[in-house]
């Protein structure tokens, strides 16, 4: 007796409940049964003539989207347990389900967590008399950015009459200062790559692979492609890198810092075998460190070596994630030699990522970028490489602002993901995804077209940069290299002045002197 | 703008209040009084200069004619003149212009600088009382000086006799509290202070200097204070500009002027435009046309269209100094002494602020100023034209006008 009421009460603790739940509005269901197939959480089914919710809903959107009555509506059920302010809901779900596997517990797509929005307690400057506004309608205002490194020093040569910079590495010039970071084959779809590898080539910006390697099939897109080289070498060969426009060591990932990567073997398909250049079914695992770096002069080995491997041709970057000596790191790498470095801060978004690291570890990008580009100012060597970040970029004023606090180019993922159809349900790591994006089934990713993708992708980014000129209009600035690490453009309205100190921004109401 | 320092660090810090008035309240300007009391002013900062092409010697009563002339464009906030080739039986010598609080702080100065080098003459710069300016005034003392070269700058610290010089007049404006180190250079020096041009111009009697060239401003502030250290000329060795704008990139710029060794000390956006030209033509060598394309370079879509060698310069000059780019609205007016005495003048990349040129009709002056009535005030009979936006005028003495800011940004630069 005692076995079975244990056995029954293991049951009842296992079920956690539902937080979201699909209503159909029968006045208007037709029961034309699209919810039922688009459901890919099998949250909905059709029975005894009628369309019926079942468990599982992640409120992904796509049967509202999907059904052509409107008929669905998905609510936000109440709260679960008796309120407690210390054991949150949240808090006792972990809890549950932890008690549950007794595993570590997955999530994707950046903290949920509601830390303050450094981002939001920024405020603009806009030009007035002295200094005035321009009309980006009428006047130009320049966007073109530039990834690589800089000497900082032209020099004449007496030989030739000319000027040239001997330390100037090879650099990409980019149509806005707008990177779409690393998203890999994998963790997402092939048409979701190639929507993004597209987006990148029609903007003529910079795509990241993500560490699954390059498909042959984006050859094509290469010269707009940042290749990742992670600590796991999926698909890394001389001939790939040859063809990419830049490469990039990953050491660390905003949204699992001190993290490798992890791709389930369900996850990897024939396509993913053959890019990857692992087996079929296996699990693709990126250690957390490389292992052969396990110092600064390991990293300049690699960064050498790439250089090597491609005949000193296309930059060579290093993403690190935003954690709390992120300034002397990044002085380090570009002493080290690398071209460029991305720095990814903690809310950045992920195909999965274990949830406490995810919500608790790093710092946030608009701190990171700050104190990187002071200390790089201070060590003087700011004006030797481009400086990349992301992590939690949400809009053209996000963008804006991460510029002015010294970043030259703004890394953008989950954004553009969200262009495509995502709906942000942080479930990428069971690889359901409805929208054909953060998944492999083939049924669900031939949901997803390339071309349309692309386009709104397209349309983000151009918008994003129109409203950057606008911006720099208002400003009185005609070009965006003049707003980079211009912090003088920015005040700080938020409630803890300690963090503007930091960032080195003035409060509201301090003027210029 | 300086954040590190707690001001007014000097006494005569912003001591001329919001205008020049005299103990009464009463408004003695020249002109303006109507203005004042109808409670509103026009303007802008006002720039004029003037450069001997024939090498003959210009009476300070001539700049101070053009500078004054343009009133409206002054508020009473800071007026200055710098002159060139003003000391030649010390041509070879530094010559450190300062304002002091007080005779204490001078004391000091002279002791730090015996420690650095020889002062071979130093005399209080010649300043009459005046019943406009609102006391109280700076001490103005000018020491003639020579480094004495040590091992370890020449040496290991690789310092060339000048990065030596702005080492010493960065330290002074840094960290003694009452002193300013206003000029620096060779074979010239900068008047300037609190108050119109016309008060300024008799403070110092300008009219008893004459140089080749001068070059002058008069100020109306908007977002720093007017104070004695901040009125323009701004001066670091030789180099000394006079700027009617507002300087957006400011921090950019800073950032850039900081790495290479020099801080801001001074309250304006100006001081970044002075040590920018110091560091890209003395310390890397760019020619006078490349550092001002550098600080307002031509568009991208503009660069397109130059042929592929001038191109992939244009090109290169913008990505590794794009923090030496000076955005928003400004024309500048330049003075420099080394090789030879050169005046530059150059408006921003939409000459979105006035610059007029010119010439006297004897081919032997040359004049820059923000409205052509000032050259008119003195060579009725002068051509005038406008440079290009974003493209330098220079002329130097005994060489003549070099270019005329009519032509592209590489003329003669490259040598096939």
């Amino acid at each position: 007796m005692s076995d079975s009421l244990n056995l029954s009460q293991e049951r009842i603790a296992q079920e956690l409940p539902d937080r979201y739940r699909p209503v159909i509005d029968y006045e208007l269901c037709k029961g034309c049964k699209r919810c039922v197939r688009e459901c890919s959480y099998s949250a909905l089914e059709f029975r005894d003539g009628k369309v019926r919710p079942l468990r599982g809903c992640v409120a992904c959107g796509r049967c509202t989207a999907i059904c052509p009555t409107g008929a669905i509506e998905i609510r936000l059920l109440p709260y679960h347990f008796p309120p407690h302010s210390t054991f949150t809901e949240r808090i006792r779900r972990s809890i549950i389900s932890q008690a549950n596997t007794g595993g570590v517990l997955l999530s994707s797509c950046g903290t949920d967590l509601e830390y303050p929005m450094i981002f939001d307690e920024l405020l603009l400057d806009a030009a007035q008399v002295t200094n005035p506004s321009i009309d980006p309608l009428r006047e130009p205002i320049e966007t073109i950015t530039f990834l690589g490194r800089r000497g900082g020093k032209l020099t004449s040569s007496e030989k030739k009459g000319l000027l040239e910079d001997e330390d100037i590495g090879p650099v990409i010039m980019m149509d806005m200062p707008i990177m779409i970071g690393h998203i890999s084959l994998g963790a997402v779809s092939y048409p979701a790559q190639k929507a993004l590898f597209k987006a990148a080539c029609d903007l003529n910006i910079i795509a990241g692979s993500g560490e699954g390697g390059l498909h042959s099939d984006f050859y094509a897109y290469a010269d707009h492609i940042n290749s990742e080289v992670a600590s796991g070498r999926f698909g890394v060969t001389p001939d790939y890198l040859k063809r990419v426009a830049a490469v990039e060591i990953k050491i660390g990932q905003g949204a699992k810092p001190g993290h490798g990567g992890h791709l389930p073997g369900e996850k990897v398909t024939d396509l993913i075998s053959q890019t990857r250049m692992i087996p079929t079914g296996t699990d693709a695992l990126s250690p957390y460190p490389h292992h052969d770096i396990y110092s600064i002069e390991d990293l300049q080995q690699l960064i050498c070596a790439l250089k090597e491997a491609t005949d000193y041709r296309i930059p060579v970057g290093v993403k690190i994630a935003a954690v709390h000596n992120v300034a002397a790191i990044a002085s380090g790498i570009v002493r080290a030699g690398a071209d460029f470095i991305t720095i990814d801060g903690f809310r950045g978004g992920t195909g999965s990522a274990p949830r406490v690291i995810r919500d608790h570890a790093g710092l946030p990008i608009e701190v990171a970028v700050a104190v990187v580009d002071k200390r790089l100012a201070e060590e003087g060597l700011r004006n030797k490489i481009t400086l990349c970040a992301g992590g939690s970029i949400r809009s053209s004023a996000d963008m804006i602002k991460i510029l002015a606090l010294g970043a030259d180019v703004a890394m953008v993922c989950t954004a553009a993901l969200v262009a495509m159809g995502c709906r942000v349900c942080q479930q990428c790591h069971r690889g359901l995804c409805a929208w054909g994006i953060a998944t492999q089934k083939p049924e669900l990713t031939a949901r997803l077209d390339p071309e349309i993708a692309s386009a709104r992708i397209t349309r983000l980014f151009t918008a994003w940069n129109e409203e950057l000129k606008e911006v720099l209009g208002a400003m009185g600035i005609d070009a965006v290299e003049s707003l980079i690490g211009n912090r003088d453009r920015l005040r700080y309205i938020g409630p803890n002045p300690k963090i503007a100190e930091i960032m080195g921004v003035k409060h509201v109401g301090e003027g210029w002197g | 703008m300086d954040e590190e320092r707690s001001f007014p660090k000097s006494s005569f810090f912003l001591s001329n209040g919001a205008f020049s008035s005299n103990e009464s309240g009463e408004m003695s300007l020249r002109s303006g009084s109507m203005r004042r009391r109808e409670g509103y002013q026009l303007g802008g900062c006002g720039i004029a200069g003037c450069l001997s092409l024939d090498g003959e010697p210009i009476s300070g009563e001539k700049i101070a004619t053009m500078l004054t002339t343009m009133s409206e464009r002054e508020n009473g906030l800071g007026a200055g003149y710098a002159c060139y080739g003003l000391f030649p039986e010390r041509r070879d010598e530094f010559c450190l212009q300062f304002f002091f609080d007080d005779e204490d702080v001078k004391n000091s100065v002279e002791e730090f600088l015996k420690d650095h080098g020889n002062i071979t003459k130093d005399e209080k710069v010649f300043t009459k009382k005046s019943t406009t300016l609102k006391p109280p005034f700076p001490l103005v003392w000018r020491f003639f000086f020579r480094p004495v070269e040590r091992r370890e700058w020449r040496g290991n610290q690789k310092l060339s006799e000048e990065d030596y010089v702005v080492r010493l007049v960065m330290h002074v404006n840094q960290h003694v509290d009452g002193a300013f180190c206003i000029s620096s250079g060779k074979d010239m020096a900068v008047f300037k202070g609190n108050g119109y041009s016309f008060e300024i111009s008799d403070f110092y009697d300008i009219q008893r200097y004459r140089g080749k060239m001068w070059i002058s401003h008069s100020r109306f502030p908007t977002n720093s204070p007017g104070w004695w250290g901040g009125a323009h000329p701004i001066s670091i060795l030789d180099w000394a500009v006079c700027h009617n704008g507002e300087i957006t990139s400011y921090g950019v710029n800073r950032k850039f002027v900081e790495m290479e060794g020099y801080s801001c000390t001074l309250l304006t956006d100006t001081e970044v435009v002075a040590y920018l030209w110091d560091i890209l033509v003395r310390k890397h060598g760019l020619p006078i046309n490349l550092a001002a394309f550098a600080m307002a370079p031509w568009y991208y879509h503009d660069i397109k269209h130059l042929d592929p060698q001038n191109q992939k310069l244009a090109t290169l000059i913008r990505v590794t100094y794009k923090e030496a780019f000076l955005n928003g609205p400004f024309s500048i007016l330049v003075g420099r002494r080394e090789p030879e005495i050169t005046m530059i003048a150059l408006a921003d990349r939409k000459k979105l602020r006035p610059l007029i040129v010119g010439q006297s009709s004897d081919e032997g002056m040359f004049f820059a100023a923000s409205e052509e009535c000032a050259i008119r005030a003195i060579e009725p009979n002068a051509e005038t034209w406008t440079p290009n936006a974003g493209s330098p005028a220079i002329a130097q003495v005994r060489n003549g006008i070099i270019r005329d800011g009519l032509e592209s940004p590489f003329w003669g630069e490259w040598n096939e």
